[in-house]
């Protein structure tokens, strides 16, 4: 792979000059036609049932369209387990659920009839621990749950909260501790974050009387949010166009259906009106996806040597009131549960508990940074009671080529070690700097979480003059897709990046693409491409071939030109072949060129539903992450000094931009680690907003270090593998591995909180 | 909902008479908190009274009186004046710790003080400098240290009709150091979990802890402690804080860790303002 | 109904005269009546910054401003940065930095750093940091964004 002219190459992103200027597109810019405004009456209980609701006032109040209730949504809906109604019917499950919906003219008049519903509840007992919740006995969240249609490799238990119970059984368990010297037992809990997107969730609908719906969205997964709203809406996906805008920051929470189902019966209640729904931050805050909250409990078996033997892993999820997608991130924390480790001997249960809380789903990790939390903090303390080096415990037992993950899946290309070594330089490892001071390094390791037949698709159409546009479905949230798949896409055509027009998708018209999640679509999306450049360029030789009376093997094509390798001066130029190519005589050729390419995982297995074994991974990506902090004894104000992060991308298709990723992620993990927990009271969100839910600003953020190392992947394009999300997993346990350094103390759970530091100070007192 | 009107007034005259016809009439100076709570359902106006454009209100300077900030001039303003810079430290810091730059051009000192949190960054620094606040009423002017201006959370002595006028920080200005020290979440734009103003003159010394208690409060056992005991065991003096301040737990940090802080920034100031 | 006020005004270079609703805050009456989208709502508390617009050259969180207050003053948008099809040098910093990823809060921070830049021409990591603190970058660009504004700055 020596001579890659595009990709590899740190070029200008391709929406840079939209972004710079304010003309980028977002859904909330477009003009979308003649508008009703949508708002939510929204529950103030977590639990009850809907004794009374009466719309009536607000029905009748001026500039007012409609009222739609909980009703006048037929199905219900779900990615993987269809438990989720969008408008609660009859009993309500979290404080913040939609249980009517206004349309009016104006957004004013929608907010005010929303005052105007009169709504009556009968509380019923709330679930808020799902510790207690998985008890039987606790009240039930759903009480139809072996109802419910699911995806059949999710296991709810009937009769109880736990809406997926995922089971591991690798090697002996028992045996494992009976071969270690030393078993340590602990709890770790971390809680739920919010995503906080500058951008929030938005949606618009509109209905041609023809029966065609089309909805604009803020969706980082057109093409499931199609899918979810044809089956709840029992409409044709041909007639179900979405389209997407530039998206203001994704990290999961705009993965799946969230609100667009909303305005759906509205809109084709009123044919040619668009109706549109803004959530603000609070709505926002309170009823989109969250990060789950996890209970664990780690038992680890160890050697003298340092040598892990078993490890027993338990985690109880936080999974909120519907659980549609949230019971994939309990299975996936499951397969996944010895983190970056060969652990020869695993037992893990992982169970998604419904609770009363708001809505759990997919974060930026997909609950590798909860559940490897408490793997990376039960090394530091396993090295600590073997007085041995954390780091060579970690390279003592971190995978290696050939290595198995705790589903049994072998590992390949794997260069963790180097991670680990790379970041622990640079930190300087191994020598103490100061009395207040403390260094931590954490591993991680992430496969993207989709089904074993997630596909991607492509379509390249070249232009009479050569030039192309690329058209995917993955969408652009700021990862900044666009470039790097134009960059394949100009490699495998061999043209010039700026004759390369691609745009985000609109389902109507761009092909297949099941979700940008899970650090996939450069793996995925750039098969498909490079697969549909190398299906356009097959074409242009085929026509050259044709045209220049010229073997197609003895062609070359330098970006502008396709000539005979025998003989230079047998050539045509690529406008002369691909604007519909006729011979001198005039007969026609061939038409216009398209290239279309797809993909589809042959390297992925369903798992065992008693051991949990079997190949759930696309590809393994790992990385390491190396802290330096100074913590002031007195405040508990941990201060960073120096924080270096590695990532094995495999091929950096545009370093500058993967290592602006791989700082994106850090820093979003350092924002984590430090300051970001949605706190609840019985249901109640007690930070809604960003005066009482703090992230990371720029003057927290300190010069950080990062590493792109490369050991390519087989089968990813020129090598490449996905790192959107990695950088972000080991943050949280490196700094607080570098603050129990610092003080000698131990911490559970994190934000670490200049007040949690201080408690944790106090109890070693 | 959001129906109410605006004014925006060319005389303190016109000001009064708007807020004699009008019930719910409120002030519009930085807005910062105004729009935040009108947006939150906080605040229901039914007249926007803007006093921003007050000549008169808009008074930032230095005299034998010592310095008078106008009820319109703003925290950026307010920190970067060079009198306060070198005679006012502590308010200096404390309107600097104020929310974000684009925050502060526009957040007023006064409106800081009407919204009455007991959080807010600019009132323990005026506490330690003994500022007075200058009230104006239609027909009368009254003035009162700040420590009596402030009643409760969202709550001070200004009277139906009365608007802040100024805050003077009086000369003679302490003649030694003057610190702002504020404990938060992130170390970034955050609310204060204690804020803790220390001002030193000669051998003694002003101290006023905010985020501890219903108002700012004067840490007096530890001024009398120092002031009139003597005491030079900064450690020990410290901990008479806890005498004079009665937090609570919320979403910033329990009671328990605020008693702690409340001591150590104390402590901290101290050694800042009058050596260690 | 709601009362509708006459402001004249500046908006990037061009005086106006338009009708604002009182009570209207000016980041909806750019976006919505001078159809300036590059202007971003994200909390509408002053919060994260995404609003940021110059204000008689200052930068204020256009969120917490009402459109009556625009009366006589002059208005700069992130539309207002480019003059003739030209990026401000700025903006063409974050483009060569990568000093932004989803692009949603990127117009406001470039409108702060821009004031910052005006009032200060060279400024440090800690200038930078306190002048764009009300800033909130979710994707996390901000080390790239010090280093765009370093990049632009005067030396």
């Amino acid at each position: 792979m020596a001579d890659l002219k595009f990709v590899g190459r740190s070029v200008p992103r391709k929406d840079a000059v939209d972004k710079v200027t304010g003309t980028a597109e977002f859904i909330d810019d477009r003009f979308l036609g003649p508008l009703i405004y949508a708002k939510m009456k929204k529950s103030t209980v977590p639990h009850g049932k809907i004794k009374k609701l009466d719309i009536s006032k607000a029905q009748a109040h001026p500039g007012v369209k409609a009222v739609m209730t909980g009703k006048d949504y037929p199905n219900k809906i779900g990615l993987y387990l269809v438990d989720r109604d969008f408008v609660a019917v009859d009993k309500v499950r979290f404080i913040g659920e939609p249980i009517a919906i206004v349309a009016a003219t104006s957004e004013r008049a929608a907010l005010e009839a929303v005052e105007l519903i009169d709504v009556e509840y009968e509380e019923l007992p709330g679930v808020f621990d799902p510790r207690e919740g998985m008890k039987t006995g606790s009240p039930l969240v759903h009480d139809d749950l072996e109802a419910y249609e699911r995806v059949p490799i999710f296991y709810p238990v009937p009769g109880t909260n736990i809406s997926n119970h995922f089971k591991l059984r690798k090697g002996d368990v028992e045996k494992g501790f009976a071969e270690a010297d030393l078993v340590i037992e602990r709890d770790y809990y971390v809680p739920q974050m919010q995503h906080v997107p500058i951008e929030t969730h938005k949606a618009a609908a509109h209905w041609s009387p023809g029966g065609k719906l089309t909805v604009w969205s803020t969706a980082q997964s057109p093409n499931v949010v199609r899918q979810l709203l044809a089956k709840a809406f029992d409409l044709p996906l041909h007639n179900i166009r979405i389209i997407s805008s530039y998206i203001g920051g994704g990290f999961g929470c705009k993965a799946g259906a969230s609100l667009e189902g909303l305005v759906i019966p509205l809109a084709i209640k009123f044919p040619g009106y668009v109706v549109k729904i803004v959530f603000n931050r609070e709505e926002d805050m309170q009823g989109t996806f969250m990060r789950q909250g996890l209970y664990s409990n780690l038992k680890t078996g160890v050697r003298k040597d340092g040598r892990i033997t078993a490890l027993e892993y338990k985690m109880v999820w936080d999974g909120g009131a519907y659980t549609e997608y949230g019971v994939n991130i309990v299975r996936a924390a499951g397969y996944s549960s010895t983190g970056a480790y060969d652990i020869p001997n695993v037992k893990t249960d992982s169970y998604c508990v419904y609770t009363n809380n708001s809505i759990g789903g997919p974060v930026r990790g997909f609950g590798m940074c909860e559940m490897q939390w408490g793997i990376e903090r039960q090394i530091e303390v396993i090295a600590k009671e073997l007085k041995m080096d954390p780091l060579e415990v970690r390279l003592l037992n971190g995978m290696k080529e050939g290595s198995t993950t705790a589903s049994g899946q072998v590992v390949h290309h794997v260069a963790y070690d180097k991670c680990l070594k790379t970041v622990a330089e640079k930190v300087g490892w191994g020598k103490k700097e100061g009395k207040f001071r403390g260094k931590g390094i954490a591993g991680l390791v992430k496969c993207p979480a989709q089904p074993s037949n997630a596909a991607s698709s492509a379509i390249i159409r070249i232009n009479e003059d050569g030039s192309a546009h690329v058209m995917i479905g993955a969408t652009e949230m700021g990862q900044g897709m666009l470039t790097a798949i134009s960059q394949i896409a100009a490699e495998g055509l061999n043209i010039p990046l700026e004759k390369i027009d691609i745009k985000v998708p609109d389902t109507d018209f761009t092909p297949y693409e099941w979700q940008s999640v899970g650090s996939r679509v450069t793996y995925t999306c750039g098969t498909a491409v490079k697969r549909a450049a190398a299906d356009a360029l097959g074409q242009i030789y085929t026509v050259a071939s044709n045209l220049l009376e010229v073997p197609k093997e003895d062609l070359s094509f330098d970006g502008k030109v396709v000539y005979s390798t025998k003989d230079k001066n047998i050539k045509a130029t690529i406008r002369e072949v691909a604007d519909s190519c006729k011979k001198c005589s005039g007969e026609g050729i061939a038409g216009p060129i398209i290239g279309r390419g797809s993909f589809v995982p042959t390297n992925m297995t369903n798992l065992d539903p008693e051991t949990g074994q079997g190949n759930p991974g696309l590809f393994y990506c790992f990385g390491a992450t190396a802290v330096e902090v100074e913590v002031d004894p007195e405040t508990g104000v941990i201060t960073i000094l120096q924080l270096a992060s590695s990532i094995d991308a495999g091929k950096a298709v545009n370093p500058q931009l993967c290592h602006a990723q791989l700082r994106g992620g850090v820093i979003m993990g350092l924002s984590t680690a430090l300051y970001e927990e949605v706190k609840f009271d019985q249901g109640v969100m007690l930070n809604r907003n960003f005066t009482d839910y703090k992230i990371a600003a720029i003057d927290n953020i300190p010069q950080l270090d990062s590493f792109i190392i490369e050991t390519p992947e087989e089968n990813g394009p020129y090598g490449a593998r996905g790192i959107g999300e990695q950088p972000m997993i080991g943050v949280a346990p490196a700094i607080a591995n570098a603050v129990c350094d610092a003080l000698d103390i131990d911490v559970h759970t994190f934000p670490l909180t200049p007040e949690r530091v201080w408690q944790a100070i106090k109890a070693k007192k | 909902m959001l129906s109410y009107d605006y004014v925006k007034c060319s005389d303190l005259k016109q000001v009064f008479d708007v807020l004699q016809i009008h019930d719910h009439a409120y002030l519009l100076a930085g807005g910062t908190d105004l729009l935040v709570g009108m947006r939150g359902g906080k605040f229901a106006p039914r007249l926007l009274v803007d006093i921003k454009g007050l000549e008169e209100l808009k008074v930032l300077k230095e005299n034998a009186a010592g310095i008078t900030i106008g009820a319109a001039v703003t925290l950026n303003q307010v920190a970067a004046f060079e009198p306060i810079v070198k005679s006012a430290a502590p308010l200096a810091a404390g309107a600097h710790s104020v929310g974000s730059y684009p925050i502060r051009n526009r957040a007023t000192l006064a409106g800081n003080l009407c919204n009455a949190s007991p959080a807010a960054d600019t009132a323990a620094p005026l506490y330690s400098l003994a500022a007075v606040i200058n009230l104006l009423g239609p027909d009368k002017q009254r003035s009162m240290p700040i420590g009596e201006f402030f009643l409760g959370p969202g709550k001070t002595a200004l009277q139906n009709g009365e608007l802040v006028h100024s805050i003077l920080i009086p000369k003679p200005y302490p003649a030694g150091k003057g610190v702002y020290l504020k404990a938060s979440r992130t170390g970034s734009v955050d609310l204060a979990t204690v804020g803790v103003a220390v001002q030193s003159w000669g051998g003694k010394v002003r101290i006023a802890v905010g985020a501890v208690a219903p108002t700012p409060v004067r840490a007096l056992a530890v001024e009398k402690a120092v002031n009139e005991g003597g005491e030079k065991d900064w450690t020990k003096v410290a901990k008479l804080v806890h005498d004079d301040i009665s937090p609570i737990t919320d979403l910033r940090g329990s009671r328990e860790y605020r008693y702690h802080i409340a001591e150590v920034l104390v402590r901290r100031g101290l050694e800042l303002t009058m050596g260690v | 109904m709601t009362k509708k006020v006459i402001v004249n005004f500046t908006v990037n270079g061009d005086h106006e005269t338009r009708e604002a609703e009182v009570g209207q805050t000016l980041l909806r009456f750019i976006r919505e009546e001078l159809h300036l989208t590059g202007t971003k709502e994200g909390c509408e508390i002053g919060e994260c910054g995404a609003c940021t617009v110059l204000l008689e050259g200052k930068p204020v969180n256009s969120c917490l401003v009402l459109a009556v207050e625009l009366e006589g003053k002059e208005l700069v948008t992130i539309e207002g940065l480019s003059k003739n099809g030209e990026l401000d040098k700025l903006q063409q910093a974050f483009i060569d930095k990568f000093a932004f990823q989803c692009g949603y809060c990127t117009p406001g921070m470039i409108m702060a750093a821009k004031a910052l830049l005006d009032r200060n021409p060279n400024p440090t990591d800690q200038d930078i940091n306190v002048a764009l603190s009300g800033n909130l970058c979710r994707c996390g660009a901000y080390q790239e964004i010090r280093e765009a504004i370093k990049a632009s700055a005067i030396k």
